[in-house]
């Protein structure tokens, strides 16, 4: 059984950086932004676009999931979590992503530092909504992969969410290589680099799920 | 005949032969191994010990195709992988099961005469898989230091040229191939590149292409990540730029599944017809990447084989580099900024005194902003330790421009160690026709590549005619020459001398300029404005001898890109000279004086101050300016709240132009205004970007204030000193910033440790300043015992210190289990909470 990791690059074009997912990162809680901010957010996103280089990589794995005792088995061994467990139920299979939108942005940042930090803390809530829509673009493509098979998607699950222990992204990198395939790095702490970067894992199912967490 | 002997003339012939005509590398070595069964997350180099007779037979296969290079196993062959005193399979035992089967397969097939005696066996060396600082956490020796025990690994085992592949960052390919090159073995370098034709990090092919020329690559070339169709143009490039042979080893498309398995895109008969098309362009060491098989390599060997080489030729074009893209001399003049230096600088000489490295870095961001090419970097003063400041100079403004530097000292130890550390081809400041100093320069620049600066004096001093200056140039390129240095890596400075000591200086200077460009055919570069030293009005001299000098030839210039004079002269002599397409860097640079020229005007018209022209714009008594009860204020209390920085300075220059005091406009608009927005934020009225834009107009209103106080001889209190640092093993420091931002406003002086600080750091500046108040952050859960081991460290020696902490993961549970005094859970709680701490009312 082979488990060939696949890369798929969405079109910059495709992706759309809403303002309203910004202002979420900044804390906003549902207001609008207006006035000087809202000028400085739309800005920032127009620069994010033209330097974002959008990269993802898969594949897809059998699973076990003991939902008795919460343990999941992945391709690159056993993690223990409830709410894991219980989100994959009734999934044998999984996709596994990294995603990115690459390094360039990580220099802009530590730029933009110099010019002000108001800008430097809007640049960094685009990069986080700049990479949750290559993450959806990704979600979307591999919904219609199994749609062909008449199967289903559950909400992408990253480690670090809930009981799902960081310490997953070792296992994850180690099997899927999202050095190779899409430049993305994994350092001691656990932490990404390039900074904007996702990995999560996605159950695939032949019910329909509820698409949320939990 | 020793195997030694042996090894090194099969190096030798391996690089006469890829001199000589085709050669022809391995294709794809993941794919087979998957197809026979290697699973995910195995690492394939283990095979060379657990199944040896699958790697033998793949070379074997190979061979057979008329492969003449083979790639050893062992891509992610390194000690992080592989550790020396793993007890199954230390990183020795790997490499050279790799190597012998390699060498196994090469005895065994040679023995049919049919196959020939011409192979090869490459020690093969991937990426990491980490990024480097300081995008990553790697640091560049110790990736510098995996790669050599991986290198002398392959050297024990006996390969006999060495192959660097699929790079995906410049920084880390130097790493890899200054460990390879101290083999004494040829070197090649392949680097992966994306759908823009960039590396990940972002270096263009001509950039790749000067950075390993510079560190002495044999042969240079592109693998993996796309197909050979896809190669085309970064063909193209490659062959435009470098002089040493050319390498394409393309995958065989992208792979996908088909009924569960993987397949890729191009078949054998498509991927010969590509790289028929590669080779023609002029690349002439082929080979396959991922997906492709002995059957593509055959197919391909085939196709090219009677095919005649395009014949290698030296480029002379001259490049130098930042991590990701090159400054071309010998067309368009190259501007270097000349004020990273602390030569008659007294704030420059305090910030290295003070070890200020943001000002150092604002210097070099403006001087990026009024367009210069490349920043010069001078660091030296005798009263600080100049390497260590060197190094970490050339780090910080590496990770923050993409201009090139130019590396200026006169210290051999602080040169090395910024050549070392440099991302990128730099230009080395300098070298000149003393015997002694070119013995120093040349070998550092033979090593690390670099363009040369070469000032026309020797042991005699410097000529007084044009023809002496000529004649050390000369002696220059020779002695260049003897180390493997081309006359295309020099650039000659023939010295401008200040015209109020020597009257035919500037004469002289611009003969001698003209003859090194038109005779020699060389570069030449001038620190132009000593020509006016001692004069009056300096601008007017320097921008026309620079005019004299660019008409004269001047490749590049050391100057001031914050000069208008010069500048004015760059871009109309550009505009003159066809080196300015439409003249649209002059209309962009008139645009901007335009610009300049208006607001001066305009001040004027406003009797020194004035934004709004004398008339007054009219706030809109909100509820919100309810406790402004000074009508005068209203207009910089609003500007700071809705944070318009570019007026809340002349604002604040227009109350004290009117005679405000300057106490008063900080009690009675700064601060009130502040609040309004601390108290919005606070109650979730106003968020983040609001509450920084504000922050920022209000410094600069400061800032004025701050100029004016400074004349008076008071420069204001100080609420309190406050340490922050984000923790060790955390790189992202935005939070941190932010506070600090706040808390400045605030008028509290921060110690900005920075980011990824020890423990020790922080408990020593707080014990010999004697401390009150910390700042932690902390992004991540796994960072999150450094802030602890950061707080025990500190209630044992410093105990009165107060701790706060703050941070994405951060959670008042966490901060008290971790024994922190303080959580903030946003930038205005540091504030408040300082306030409390330093008892502020």
């Amino acid at each position: 059984m082979e488990h060939p990791v696949l890369i798929y690059i969405p079109a910059v074009d495709e992706l759309e950086i809403k303002v309203q997912e910004v202002t979420r990162y900044l804390g906003y809680g549902g207001n609008p932004a207006e006035g000087e901010d809202l000028k400085l957010i739309e800005r920032k996103i127009a620069e994010v676009k033209k330097i974002m280089a959008p990269k993802a990589c898969y594949a897809r794995y059998r699973i076990d999931n003991d939902e008795e005792k919460c343990v999941l088995t992945f391709p690159y061994g056993e993690t223990k979590s409830k709410v894991l467990s219980k989100h994959l139920s009734g999934c044998d299979e999984v996709f596994i992503f990294a995603a990115t939108i690459g390094a360039v942005f990580d220099r802009m940042l530590q730029r933009a530092r110099f010019l002000s930090m108001s800008e430097t803390a809007v640049m960094q809530a685009v990069g986080a909504a700049a990479v949750e829509t290559v993450c959806d673009s990704v979600n979307e493509m591999l919904e219609q992969k199994v749609t062909e098979e008449s199967k289903y998607l559950r909400a992408r699950f990253s480690p670090g969410y809930g009981d799902f222990e960081l310490a997953n992204q070792r296992g994850i990198f180690s099997v899927l290589n999202p050095a190779k395939h899409a430049g993305i790095t994994l350092m001691d702490t656990m932490i990404m680099a390039p900074e904007k970067s996702v990995t999560a894992v996605i159950g695939i199912s032949d019910r329909p799920g509820k698409n949320g967490y939990g | 005949m020793t195997t030694d002997e042996k090894n090194n003339i099969k190096s030798v012939m391996v690089m006469k032969k890829i001199r000589e005509g085709f050669t022809y590398f391995e294709g794809g070595c993941g794919t087979i191994l998957q197809a026979a069964g290697l699973k995910p997350g195995e690492l394939p180099e283990t095979w060379n010990i657990t199944h040896g007779d699958v790697i033998e037979k793949m070379h074997s296969d190979y061979i057979k195709a008329g492969a003449n290079i083979l790639k050893t196993n062992t891509f992610g062959g390194n000690i992080l992988k592989f550790p020396a005193d793993d007890p199954k399979m230390p990183l020795d035992v790997i490499i050279a099961s790799a190597v012998n089967h390699a060498r196994n397969a090469i005895e065994k097939t040679e023995k049919d005469p049919a196959v020939g005696k011409d192979h090869y066996v490459a020690l093969d060396i991937g990426p990491l898989g980490h990024l480097l600082k300081p995008l990553g956490d790697m640091e560049f020796e110790r990736a510098y230091e995996i790669f050599k025990a991986t290198v002398d690994a392959g050297i024990k085992a006996g390969v006999d040229l060495i192959l660097v592949e699929t790079m995906t960052d410049i920084y880390e390919a130097k790493a890899a191939v200054l460990a390879a090159k101290e083999s004494g073995l040829p070197v090649v370098l392949t680097t992966a590149y994306d759908e823009s034709h960039k590396l990940l990090t972002g270096a263009d092919p001509c950039t790749v292409v000067a950075v390993a020329e510079g560190l002495g690559v044999d042969c240079i070339g592109v693998n993996c990540s796309l197909g050979p169709d896809q190669m085309m143009e970064i063909v193209d490039e490659l062959v435009k730029y470098a002089s040493v042979p050319v390498a394409v080893n393309p995958n065989a498309g992208l792979p996908r599944t088909e009924n569960g398995r993987t397949v890729f895109d191009v078949t054998p008969e498509d991927f010969a017809g590509s790289m028929v098309k590669i080779a023609s362009k002029g690349a002439r060491v082929l080979g396959g990447c991922c997906g492709t098989t002995p059957d593509h390599i055959a197919a391909m060997i085939n196709a090219v084989k009677e095919m005649t080489p395009v014949p290698l030729t030296e480029k002379n074009d001259t490049f130098i580099t930042s991590y990701t893209r090159s400054v071309r001399f010998g067309g368009k003049p190259v501007l270097i900024g000349e004020r990273i230096n602390p030569t008659g600088k007294k704030r420059f000489k305090q910030a290295l005194r003070e070890h200020d490295i943001d000002h150092i870095l604002q210097v070099g961001m403006d001087e990026q902003d009024n367009h210069a090419d490349v920043l010069d970097v001078n660091v030296g003063l005798p009263e600080i330790d100049e390497v260590a400041m060197m190094c970490e100079v050339v780090s910080a403004l590496q990770a923050i421009t993409d201009l090139p530097l130019q590396i200026d000292t006169t210290d051999p130890v602080a040169m090395e160690k910024a050549l070392r550390l440099y991302n990128g081809k730099p230009m080395i400041n300098s070298v000149n026709g003393k015997e002694e100093v070119m013995e120093q320069v040349f070998p550092l620049a033979a090593k690390y590549g670099g363009l040369v600066v070469a000032l026309t004096i020797d042991e005699e001093g410097i000529p007084k005619t044009a023809e002496g200056r000529l004649e050390i140039a000369k002696k220059i390129y020779a002695k260049a020459a003897e180390y493997g240095i081309r006359k295309k890596n020099i650039i000659i400075d023939p010295l401008a001398m200040s015209i109020s000591a020597e009257p035919d200086s500037a004469l002289v200077t611009l003969e001698a300029l003209k003859r090194i460009h038109d005779e020699l055919g060389g570069l030449t570069s001038l620190g132009v404005s000593n020509i006016s030293f001692g004069l009056p009005c300096r601008e007017i001299v320097n921008s026309i001898f620079f005019t004299q000098a660019m008409n004269n030839g001047l490749s590049a210039a050391i100057m001031n890109p914050a000069s208008t004079e010069m500048m004015k002269a760059y871009y109309a002599f550009c505009a003159l000279n066809m080196q300015d397409e439409n003249c649209m860097s002059f209309i962009g640079f008139a645009e901007e004086y335009k610009a300049a020229e208006d607001e001066k005007a305009a001040k004027l018209a406003a009797g020194g101050g004035a934004v709004s022209g004398g008339k007054k714009a009219q706030v809109k008594k909100s509820s919100l300016y309810e406790s402004i009860e000074d009508e005068r204020k209203l207009p910089l209390v609003d500007c700071i709240v809705k944070g318009m920085k570019d007026r809340a300075g002349a604002l604040t220059e227009e109350l004290l132009n009117e005679g405000m005091d300057s106490l008063e406009i900080i009690d009675g608009a700064l601060i009130p205004a502040l609040d309004i927005v601390g108290r919005g934020f606070e109650k979730k009225t106003m968020f983040l970007p609001q509450l920084l834009m504000s922050a920022e107009s209000a410094s600069a209103a400061f800032a004025v204030i701050r100029g004016t106080l400074k004349k008076s001889g008071d420069e204001g209190q100080i609420k309190g000193r406050i340490i922050l640092a984000t923790v060790k093993g955390d790189i992202h420091d935005i939070g941190k910033n932010i506070v600090k931002v706040l808390l400045e406003n605030y008028g509290y002086e921060v110690l900005d440790l920075g980011k990824d600080v020890p423990p020790e750091l922080i408990v020593e500046t707080a014990v010999a300043e004697d401390i009150k108040l910390v700042g932690l952050s902390a992004l991540m859960t796994t960072t999150v015992p450094s802030m602890e081991e950061t707080i025990k460290q500190l209630q044992e020696k410093k105990s009165d210190t107060l701790v706060m902490v703050g941070g994405a993961v951060m959670t008042q549970e966490y901060a008290d289990m971790i024994g922190a005094d303080h959580y903030s859970k946003d930038a205005m709680g540091s504030v408040r909470y300082a306030e409390k701490v330093f008892e502020v009312s």
